[in-house]
């Protein structure tokens, strides 16, 4: 498993560094943090690069490199990296890849299972060509900012995407399983299994009755998907909540709740003009989301 | 099947959702060219102003890439009829362009010399008593550099020197963030208010330049510009300094002046050799402008500069391809062709018509509120869309109000340098916004005042110092 963390304003990406690391190391998956730079404009962008150029000659730290080192000390100050003399940002040689891409190599550094890079441009664009490019499975980024990029990111990369909102590292989580019977709730079970399996977390299994389905319908479901769990030996609660969809559930989670939702099955241009159930609990909702693809 | 229908209508919208701006133009232009012509308006005069429309939007909202966007404008004004393939060709390349051409291809040539080590060192002994005599050396070094050598090019070389000297300064700290600040904030008021203090300052007052040369048959030398455009520098870095120690107070304590000094390399004498011919070529190049831009053009001179460098083995044609921004100068040359239309088929005289009608409603001196209007139309539209592009577009309008009187005309390209409200107006400001250290509502915020101050002073010596030359 391949995940990628994106990373902003220091403090912001605190909790996103914090359980992106957690999950990467549950999963032994290797990891990539990503700092987008702000996209530069077209009139500017040569006179930015040859300013950066000689930042770098200068040994001047060049933007984002302090905030890729705030992370990586972060990392070792919560032990998700081992700390050796040798791999300090003191000595770091940044690699010009393709598409705007940079690598940042420190001397010493032994461990192929953490990246550090560095990415100019619009947000979307950038993920969008980091994940297709490296097949990366999970895209984890903080849940400030402009909403319309989590839409986007949803839309339209090719990964499964977690929004990290109010994250704490001091609170006990829960899983928040909404289920139906689209393929996408199978694979957002499947996730969840592995999640939950990982971090031993409880989890809650709900299903709203939509359409023309019965209540002994969606009970059936909320049971298989039980039996699903019973198999690894989690432990799970069902619970049949009624009401609009999006509403009930963003209702029904609380705080220490982690939410895991399946793609929308919708048509992919209704998707993109009038948004997708997923979607909008994803945006609504005061806790962390994981839509899995 | 539904693989491949997921594919290409998640491409399609990934494509639309990126090129959105560009759809939306596209639409926007197709909507005016089905109108009627307006009165008074011919037809080729029309389609230029729609043109000017798409262009307006397409360079600020950017997406496509610039040299599309040229291309885009050349291919128009050919199948709109606004001028046939020859005009549009010939009003493709002329000084202004070589300009902006030489000029990029010179600022890559000095700053790849590496003389900010020794600049540094000058302005230390220079300014080093004091911290804050340190700030306003870099002011107005920066300023007095800009004016000659473009804003690119010293922004480059004295954005290493400035953050050296905040290198370890804690910003948690009020005391410790406003110094960051005001340094930064320093070098780019000094940079962005120098540029407009003569011709070779920015690729716009070439253009207003060549405009009125070839509109009004008015010619402009380099030492004519600066008469009228360096006193407003002088009072302008006054202004700054105060607004900046205002708006950003701070001990200084943290500011280490040394800390460039650490990272200079001892320099041996092929660098020495190589600087002193640097400095040479660079005043050879400003003598030329000042003493020759009357016969050969400040464009051919500012190219005989790169050309200098190249010839002599200090830049390699590599370095320069690398660096120079070929996008911005198809865009340039795309625009000023445009501005060239916009004149010729009489669009702007339309234009200034109707804002002459306009202007026939206001009560007060109708030439104040013309200037007012032109003066803060050109910053405002300089600080959304860059001060260079903002000129070949609306260069002709403002000679076109005011035809045989220059003071019009160099309002406008100067009032766009005042670049102080957005990140995206100059290179200095993309360039400061992009070390992380600047925000875009920080640079509003301290730009407003200094914005609003700057055409105060211009309206005032357009007033009163002006008429006295």
């Amino acid at each position: 498993m391949k995940i990628l963390i994106a990373i902003g304003g220091r403090e912001f990406s605190k909790p996103t560094l914090d359980l992106g690391m957690k999950i990467a190391n549950s999963f032994k998956s290797s990891t990539t943090i990503a700092y987008v730079g702000k996209k530069i404009s077209q009139f500017s962008e040569k006179d930015v690069s040859v300013v950066h150029q000689n930042l770098d000659d200068r040994e001047l730290y060049r933007p984002g490199i302090r905030t890729l080192e705030w992370a990586y000390d972060f990392l070792i100050s919560k032990k998700y990296i081992e700390e050796k003399d040798s791999n300090t940002f003191d000595d770091y040689l940044l690699v010009d890849e393709e598409n705007s891409r940079m690598k940042v190599l420190l001397k010493g550094q032994q461990s192929d299972k953490i990246d550090l890079i560095m990415r100019t441009g619009e947000i979307i664009e950038q993920l969008k060509d980091e994940v297709e490019t490296n097949k990366h499975d999970i895209t984890i980024i903080g849940g400030g900012g402009n909403k319309g990029i989590h839409q986007k990111l949803v839309q339209f990369i090719d990964s499964s995407v977690f929004v990290v909102k109010n994250y704490s590292v001091y609170k006990k989580y829960k899983i928040l399983l909404p289920v139906n019977d689209s393929e996408g709730s199978d694979m957002a079970i499947d996730t969840a299994i592995n999640f939950a399996k990982s971090y031993k977390l409880n989890v809650e299994i709900v299903s709203v009755p939509e359409g023309k389905k019965s209540i002994e319908e969606v009970k059936k479901i909320l049971n298989k998907t039980k039996d699903k769990f019973s198999k690894n030996k989690i432990k799970t609660t069902t619970k049949l909540i009624d009401g609009l969809t999006v509403n009930s559930i963003v209702n029904y989670a609380k705080d220490d709740s982690i939410i895991i939702l399946g793609v929308s099955p919708k048509n992919l241009i209704m998707k993109y003009f009038f948004g997708s159930k997923p979607l909008s609990i994803a945006l609504k909702c005061n806790c962390p989301v994981l839509i899995t693809k | 099947m539904n693989e491949s229908y997921k594919i290409i209508s998640s491409s399609i919208l990934f494509w639309f959702s990126q090129k959105k701006w560009f759809v939306y133009s596209i639409l926007i232009s197709i909507f005016l060219l089905n109108l009627n012509t307006p009165l008074g308006l011919t037809v080729p005069a029309y389609h230029s102003l729609i043109i000017l429309l798409l262009v307006f939007m397409l360079v600020t909202f950017e997406p496509i890439p610039f040299p599309a966007i040229a291309l885009l404008t050349l291919v128009l004004q050919v199948v709109l009829g606004v001028a046939p393939p020859n005009v549009v060709a010939s009003s493709f390349m002329n000084d202004a362009v070589l300009f902006v051409m030489g000029s990029l291809m010179f600022a890559i040539a000095i700053v790849h010399q590496g003389l900010d080590i020794r600049l540094a060192k000058l302005i230390i002994k220079i300014f080093g008593k004091s911290k804050r005599m340190f700030l306003a050396g870099l002011m107005t070094i920066s300023a007095v550099l800009s004016s000659f050598l473009g804003e690119h090019t010293v922004i480059a070389i004295m954005l290493p020197i400035g953050l050296s000297v905040i290198k370890n300064i804690d910003t948690q700290q009020a005391d410790g963030k406003n110094a960051v600040l005001l340094t930064l904030f320093s070098i780019a008021y000094g940079t962005i208010i120098g540029s407009i203090g003569t011709p070779s300052g920015g690729a716009r007052n070439v253009i207003m330049i060549n405009y009125l040369q070839e509109f009004s048959n008015v010619s402009i030398d380099y030492w004519k510009w600066m008469k009228h455009a360096y006193p407003i520098l002088m009072i302008q870095l006054v202004v700054a300094y105060f607004v900046l120690q205002f708006t950003f107070p701070s001990s200084l304590n943290n500011i280490k002046m040394r800390g460039f000094k650490k990272n200079v390399v001892k320099i041996d004498v092929k660098k020495n050799i190589n600087h002193l011919f640097s400095c040479l070529i660079i005043i050879g190049i400003v003598s030329s402008w000042f003493a020759f831009n009357d016969i050969y053009g400040l464009g051919i001179i500012a190219l005989a500069g790169a050309l200098t460098f190249m010839i002599f083995g200090m830049i390699s044609w590599e370095e320069i391809n690398k660096n120079t921004n070929w996008g911005v100068i198809l865009l340039f040359a795309a625009t000023i062709s445009l501005g060239f239309q916009i004149n010729e088929t009489g669009a702007s005289s339309w234009l200034v018509l109707k804002f002459n009608e306009l202007l026939a409603t206001f009560p007060s001196n109708s030439m104040d509120v013309s200037w007012s209007i032109m003066a803060v139309l050109s910053g405002l539209t300089a600080n959304f869309f860059t001060s260079s592009a903002t000129v070949s577009l609306i260069g002709p309008l403002a000679i076109e109000l005011h035809p045989t009187d220059i003071s019009f005309a160099l309002s406008s390209a100067i009032a766009s340098g005042f670049s102080f409200l957005t990140v995206i107006s100059s290179p200095t400001a993309m360039i400061i916004y992009s070390t992380g250290l600047v925000s875009t509502k920080i640079f509003f915020k301290v730009g407003i005042l200094m914005f609003c101050i700057s055409i105060i002073i211009l309206y005032l010596m357009s007033q009163f110092y002006w008429v006295m030359l």
